[in-house]
C-alpha cells in the first residue's frame, strides 16, 4: 500500500490530558500521512495530570518523537531522578531506595542478593542500596548521566521529576506543531452505527460534529467512549490497593540541594509524596477514604509537609482496577480511561506510553480494524497491568506495620495468586519468577522484598562456598568503586542547572 | 533461622555423552566441594542431543563460562564456524532463504540498566534490514572469530560451533576427569525410591548401588531415571511434528564452508552441515516415507537410522530427578535445536540449582521456565512446517502462540515477543524470511521515510566494507590458529 494514495485514517483524541496529547502527538509523528489526527478538549473540563515522577522509559518515548530534553525539562521545571525512597512501609523508622539500576553483580552465575544475604547473616554486610551506584548518587544528592558502554556506570538510568500539569501542554504545543489538530468542546452525545456498535461521531455542545474512524478515548477516569458509551466492564482492584483518593499541594524549597529522587512516605492511611522540581517540591497524600476522611487527609497534609505551601490541597478521587479490555470495537483507552494504578511507583505515564506504543505497532492497517490485532494489544495491555499491580500490592503487603487500620487491612489481605506465588518462592528460596517483559525485573523485586524486610528464609547453598572474608573484600572493592564514581558526579543542582537550556523561568 | 542451603554431597550425572559429560562439569565448577559421578550408560543412537555436532550461539556463551575455550574447540574438536543457514525450498519450489545469527543491538541496549531494566517493549515490528551481514560474510567465505571489542567491525556477527562429537566428547570427559568427575559404566536397573518422590539410589548391575542428593538424566529418549518415578508424564508432540524417523550419512568428504543447510523434500528433508572432518548429511523422514525414498534422498553413504517418537516431559524436574537433553524433549534436529535446548535447560538448572533437599518451588519455576523452552523450541520447528513450501508433510497443531506469531508476521511484518524463546525475536524474524513466510509490511514501515532506507543501506554498504576489510579468509584464519 502506498500511504501517498491512500486516504488518511480519520483519528480521534478525546480528552487533552497527558494521555491525550501524548497519544495524539506520537500518532501524528510517527505514523505521519498515514493519519489525520483531531483531538478535541474542553477548557471548561480540569485534567488530572497524574505522574509526576516517571520512569526512565519516558526518556526512549522523548527521544522516538524527536522531542529536545532539554526543552521539555525547561517547559516542565523538571529536574533529574535516579529513583524513590520509601521511607516506613516494610516498618516505621525504616527505609530503602527502589532504585533505576541494580545492586551488585552476579558471581559465578549466583545472584548477588544470595551473597549479600549471607554476609548479612554474618553481620559483615551494609544495606543492599549501598551497593548500589544509583542509590549511592541519590543520597549524595549527585548526578550526572550514565554510560553508554558496560561499566559500573552503565547500571543506572534516570527519569525527571516535572510538573505533569505542564507536561500536557508542553505536548500540545508539540502536537499542534506537527499537525494535530485542535477542536475546542464539550462531547454532549457520542453516536454509534446502529450495525456495529462503532462510535462514529462526537457531537459537541455547540452542535458541531467530529467524525472519525479510530478513536482513542483519554477522557480521564470518566472513560466516556470505552467505559460509558461502550460499557466495557470494570475489573476493580480496590480490595488490594484501597487507596482512592489523593491530596495534593506544592511547596517551596527548603533547601539549597536538590534532591535527585523521589520520596513516598507510608502513612497511617495510605502514603505521601514529595517531588523535588526546579523550583518547588510537589507534595501529595494518598490515601484509602475507608480510613480517612477527605478533611483529616488535608489537614495531614498541611500539618506534614516541609516548606510554605503554595496553594491549599487539591482533591483528587480515583480508583484502582481496569477496563477488562482496553481497545473494545473502534475505541482504544489510554491513560485513566483504560484503567488506573495509583502513583506509588509512577506508573501513570509509563503505562499511557506502553498502551500508545503497542497501538502503533498494532495500528489497523488502512483504518480497517482486525479483531487479532485488538485482542492482541489488550492481551499486552493486561499483561503490563498485572504486572505493576502485583508489584504494588507487594509494597503495601510486605509489612509489619500495625499501628492503624489501613495498615492492618494491607497486612493481612489476601493478595492475587499471582503475587503469592512469587512471595513463597522469594521466601522460602532467596529466587524471583522471571519474566522479560513488561515492567519491574529481578532487580526492582529484589529492592523492594530487601527494603521491606522480606527476608528469604533458604538461599543459594553456593554461597557456603567461598571464604566468607574473600567475598566480603570483593563487596568492599564494590563499595570502594562505587564510592568513588560518586564524589566525580557533580551535585544534582549544580549539574541541573549548569546548562541553562533546561532551566524554566523563575516564578 | 535463615541461612543458605545444605550443599548436595552427591550428585549423580545419568548418561555419559556429550550432555552428560558437560552436565557434570558445569555441576563440578559450581559445586566444588560435591561429589560428582557420571555413569556411562550404554549410549542410545536416538540420542540427539548427544549426537549432535552443532548447537546455537547460547551454547557458546555455557562453554565460555565453563572454561572451555573456543581456540581449544577449534584445535582439539575440530570445530568450525556456522554463520548462517541456508533453507532450500521452504518459501516453494526454487525458493532459497538464508537465515543468519546475531541481531543488530542499539547500544544503549547494551549497558548495565538495560540488563537490569530492559530496553522497553520487545515486541519489535521486524521490518528487514537492508543486509545480513553474515550472509555477506559467508558468501565471501571470509571470517574470524570477532575479537570482543564493542566496536570492531564484526561485533554485530553471531555464529553456532559444529565439532567432530568423539573429539568433542572425549575433550569433555578430559576435562571432567581434570575437575575431579568420577566415572562408572554400566546399565541402570530398578532406581530405589525415597520418600520424597525422588530417587534414593541407583543400582548398576554388577557394579554397586549409588546414593545421591540429585540425579540429572541425561540418558536420552529412554529417560532411564525419570521414567521410573510415578509422577514422570509424557506430552506428546505427534500431532505438531511430522517427522517419524532419521537416517544419518556416514561423514563425507571435509567441507569448509560458513554456511550450511536444510533442504525441503517430498521425504520430509535434508539436512547438510559442512565440517573440518567430513560433510553430513541426514535425511528426516514423514510417517510415509520408504527406506528406498530415503536412501535415494540421502547424498551419502547410508549411516544407521533411528526412529522418532516426539514429545516432552510434562515436568522434567520431578523429586531429586532433572531430565535434560532428550530425556526431557525428544524432536528432529530442525535448525539444531536438540542440544541448544539441553545446554538452555542445563544453565537453567545452574540458575536455581537446588540445596541437599530441592525446594519445591524452586522446582515448579523451574519447570515452568523449562516447560517453556520446550514449547517455544517446538513452536520454532512448527513454524518451519508452516511454511509455504512444506504443506505437503501434512496438516499439523499448531499453539496458540505459534498462530498469533504466524498471523502477525504475515499480516504486519510483527513478531510478538515470548519467554523463553531459543532465539531472539530479530533472529526469529530472519528465519522467518529464510523460510519463505509472507511478510506484511507494518504500519511504521508504511509511515517510514524512504530516505531513511536509503541511509540504511549506505550504512550497511559502509558495514561491510568494514568487516570484509577486517576480516581475513576464513581458510587463512583456520590454518593460522592451528598453526600457532
Amino acid at each position: 500500500m502506498n500511504p501517498a494514495n491512500s486516504t488518511p485514517v480519520r483519528v480521534v483524541v478525546l480528552g487533552g490530558g497527558t494521555a491525550g496529547w501524548m497519544s495524539a502527538a506520537s500518532l501524528a509523528r510517527l505514523l505521519g500521512g498515514l493519519v489525520q489526527v483531531e483531538l478535541v478538549e474542553s477548557e471548561d473540563i480540569g485534567i488530572v495530570g497524574v505522574g509526576e515522577a516517571t520512569l526512565p522509559h519516558i526518556r526512549s518515548f522523548v527521544e522516538r518523537l524527536g522531542i529536545d530534553e532539554a526543552a521539555l525539562m525547561k517547559a516542565t521545571h523538571a529536574t533529574y531522578k535516579l529513583g524513590i525512597d520509601f521511607r516506613d512501609f516494610g516498618k516505621i523508622g525504616e527505609s530503602y531506595i527502589h532504585p533505576f539500576g541494580s545492586s551488585g553483580e552476579d558471581v559465578a552465575g549466583v545472584g548477588f542478593h544470595h551473597y549479600w544475604l549471607e554476609l548479612r547473616r554474618q553481620g559483615l554486610a551494609d544495606p543492599i542500596g549501598a551497593y548500589s551506584l544509583a542509590v549511592e548518587a541519590a543520597l549524595a544528592n549527585r548526578f550526572r548521566p550514565p554510560a553508554q558502554d558496560a561499566s559500573l556506570a552503565s547500571t543506572y538510568g534516570y527519569a525527571y521529576q516535572f510538573d505533569a500539569t505542564l507536561f500536557g501542554p508542553f505536548m500540545r504545543e508539540f502536537g499542534l506543531g506537527i499537525g494535530v489538530k485542535r477542536t475546542e468542546g464539550k462531547v454532549v452525545e457520542v453516536r454509534q452505527d446502529p450495525e456495529s456498535g462503532d462510535v462514529t461521531t462526537l457531537v459537541l455542545e455547540d452542535g458541531r460534529e467530529v467524525s472519525g474512524d479510530l478513536f482513542i478515548d483519554c477522557s480521564g477516569f470518566r472513560s466516556i467512549l470505552l467505559g460509558q458509551t461502550l460499557g466495557e466492564e470494570w475489573e476493580d482492584w480496590a480490595s488490594w490497593l484501597p487507596c482512592d483518593r489523593a491530596a495534593a499541594m506544592p511547596c517551596d524549597h527548603v533547601t539549597e540541594e536538590i534532591e535527585p529522587y523521589t520520596r513516598a512516605i507510608a502513612r497511617p492511611a495510605g502514603w505521601q509524596w514529595r517531588i523535588p522540581l526546579q523550583h518547588r517540591i510537589g507534595n501529595g497524600y494518598v490515601f484509602s477514604s475507608a480510613f480517612m476522611s477527605e478533611d483529616e487527609a488535608c489537614e495531614f497534609l498541611l500539618r506534614n509537609v516541609e516548606g510554605t505551601p503554595r496553594a491549599d490541597p487539591r482533591l483528587l478521587r480515583f480508583r484502582a482496577g481496569r477496563r477488562r479490555h482496553s481497545w473494545s470495537r473502534n475505541v482504544i483507552a489510554v491513560g485513566l480511561a483504560s484503567g488506573f494504578l495509583e502513583p506509588l511507583e509512577s506508573t501513570s505515564i509509563y503505562l499511557a506510553q506502553m498502551a500508545i506504543t503497542y497501538l502503533i505497532e498494532l495500528f489497523p492497517l488502512g483504518g480497517q480494524i482486525d479483531a487479532r490485532d485488538r485482542e492482541e494489544f489488550n492481551r499486552l495491555v493486561d499483561m503490563e497491568y498485572d504486572r505493576v499491580r502485583d508489584f504494588l500490592i507487594l509494597h503495601y503487603h510486605a509489612t509489619t506495620r500495625d499501628d492503624s487500620g489501613f495498615w492492618n487491612h494491607v497486612r493481612t489481605m489476601q493478595v492475587p495468586d499471582t503475587l503469592a506465588g512469587k512471595l513463597e518462592l522469594w521466601r522460602e528460596t532467596g529466587r524471583i519468577e522471571k519474566y522479560s517483559d513488561g515492567l519491574f525485573y529481578d532487580a526492582s523485586w529484589i529492592a523492594v522484598y530487601l527494603g521491606q524486610g522480606v527476608v528469604p528464609q533458604r538461599y543459594d547453598a553456593r554461597v557456603a562456598i567461598p571464604d566468607p572474608a574473600r567475598i566480603a573484600r570483593a563487596m568492599g572493592s564494590l563499595q570502594e568503586a562505587i564510592r568513588s564514581e560518586v564524589a566525580a558526579m557533580p551535585g544534582h543542582r549544580e549539574y541541573l542547572t549548569a546548562t541553562r537550556e533546561r532551566l524554566a523561568e523563575p516564578l | 533461622m535463615t541461612g543458605p542451603r545444605e550443599l548436595p554431597r552427591r550428585i549423580v550425572v545419568a548418561g555419559d555423552g556429550q550432555l552428560g559429560a558437560l552436565a557434570a562439569i558445569a555441576l563440578r565448577k559450581s559445586l566444588p566441594g560435591t561429589e560428582v559421578l557420571v555413569i556411562g550408560t550404554p549410549p542410545d543412537p536416538a540420542a540427539l542431543a548427544d549426537r549432535s555436532p552443532t548447537a546455537l550461539p547460547f551454547t557458546n556463551r555455557l562453554h565460555d563460562r565453563l572454561g572451555i575455550e573456543e581456540d581449544r574447540l577449534v584445535r582439539e574438536a575440530g570445530a568450525s564456524h556456522r554463520l548462517v543457514v541456508r533453507y532450500l525450498g521452504w518459501g516453494g519450489a526454487g525458493h532459497e532463504g538464508v537465515a543468519p545469527y546475531g541481531a543488530v543491538i542499539d547500544p544503549k541496549l547494551k549497558t548495565g540498566f538495560a540488563r537490569a531494566w530492559g530496553g522497553g517493549p520487545r515486541n519489535a515490528s521486524t521490518e528487514a534490514p537492508p543486509g545480513s551481514l553474515a550472509e555477506v560474510l559467508a558468501g565471501e567465505g571470509w571470517f574470524q572469530p570477532p575479537s570482543g571489542e564493542p566496536n570492531s567491525p564484526l561485533a554485530d556477527v553471531d555464529y553456532a560451533l559444529r565439532w567432530n562429537v568423539p573429539a568433542y566428547r572425549d575433550l569433555l570427559v578430559r576435562e571432567a576427569r581434570r575437575l575431579g568427575v568420577q566415572h562408572v559404566r554400566g546399565a541402570i536397573g530398578a532406581a530405589k525410591p525415597n520418600n520424597q518422590g525422588g530417587i534414593a539410589a541407583v543400582a548398576l548391575e554388577g557394579v554397586g548401588t549409588f546414593e545421591a542428593d540429585l540425579f540429572v538424566d541425561c540418558t536420552g529418549p529412554a529417560a532411564t531415571l525419570l521414567s521410573q518415578l510415578p509422577g514422570a508424564v509424557r506430552e506428546d508432540w505427534g500431532a505438531a511434528l511430522p517427522i517419524r524417523a532419521l537416517l544419518f550419512g556416514k561423514p563425507g568428504e571435509p567441507r569448509l564452508d560458513l554456511e550450511d543447510r536444510v533442504a525441503i523434500s517430498s521425504v520430509g528433508w535434508l539436512s547438510e552441515l559442512s565440517g573440518r572432518d567430513g560433510h553430513q548429511a541426514m535425511v528426516a523422514m514423514v510417517e510415509t516415507t520408504t527406506q528406498d525414498a530415503a536412501y535415494a534422498a540421502l547424498p551419502a553413504e547410508p549411516g544407521n537410522a533411528v526412529p522418532l517418537d516426539p514429545g516432552c516431559a510434562t515436568a522434567p524436574w520431578i523429586g531429586n530427578v532433572v531430565a535434560l537433553g532428550d530425556a526431557a524433549a525428544h524432536f528432529e534436529p530442525l535448525a539444531w535445536l536438540n542440544l541448544d535446548l539441553a545446554h538452555r535447560q542445563l544453565a537453567l538448572l545452574l540458575e536455581l540449582l537446588p540445596g541437599r533437599v530441592p525446594d519445591r518451588r524452586e522446582r515448579d519455576e523451574f519447570n515452568r521456565r523449562a516447560g517453556l523452552m520446550a514449547s517455544r523450541a517446538r513452536d520454532l520447528l512448527s513454524a518451519h512446517y508452516a511454511a509455504p513450501g512444506a504443506a505437503h508433510l501434512g496438516s499439523l497443531a499448531r499453539s496458540g502462540e505459534l498462530q498469533l506469531g504466524l498471523d502477525q508476521y504475515r499480516r504486519r511484518g510483527r513478531l510478538p515477543f515470548f519467554e523463553e524463546a531459543p532465539l531472539m525475536v530479530q533472529e526469529t524474524s530472519a528465519l522467518f524470511r529464510a523460510l519463505g513466510h509472507p511478510a506484511g509490511e507494518g504500519v511504521l514501515a508504511q509511515a517510514a521515510d524512504p530516505r531513511e532506507g536509503d541511509a540504511a543501506r549506505a550504512g550497511f554498504a559502509a558495514k561491510v566494507q568494514a568487516a570484509l576489510a577486517a576480516a581475513p579468509s576464513y581458510g587463512a584464519w583456520l590454518r593460522q590458529v592451528l598453526q600457532s
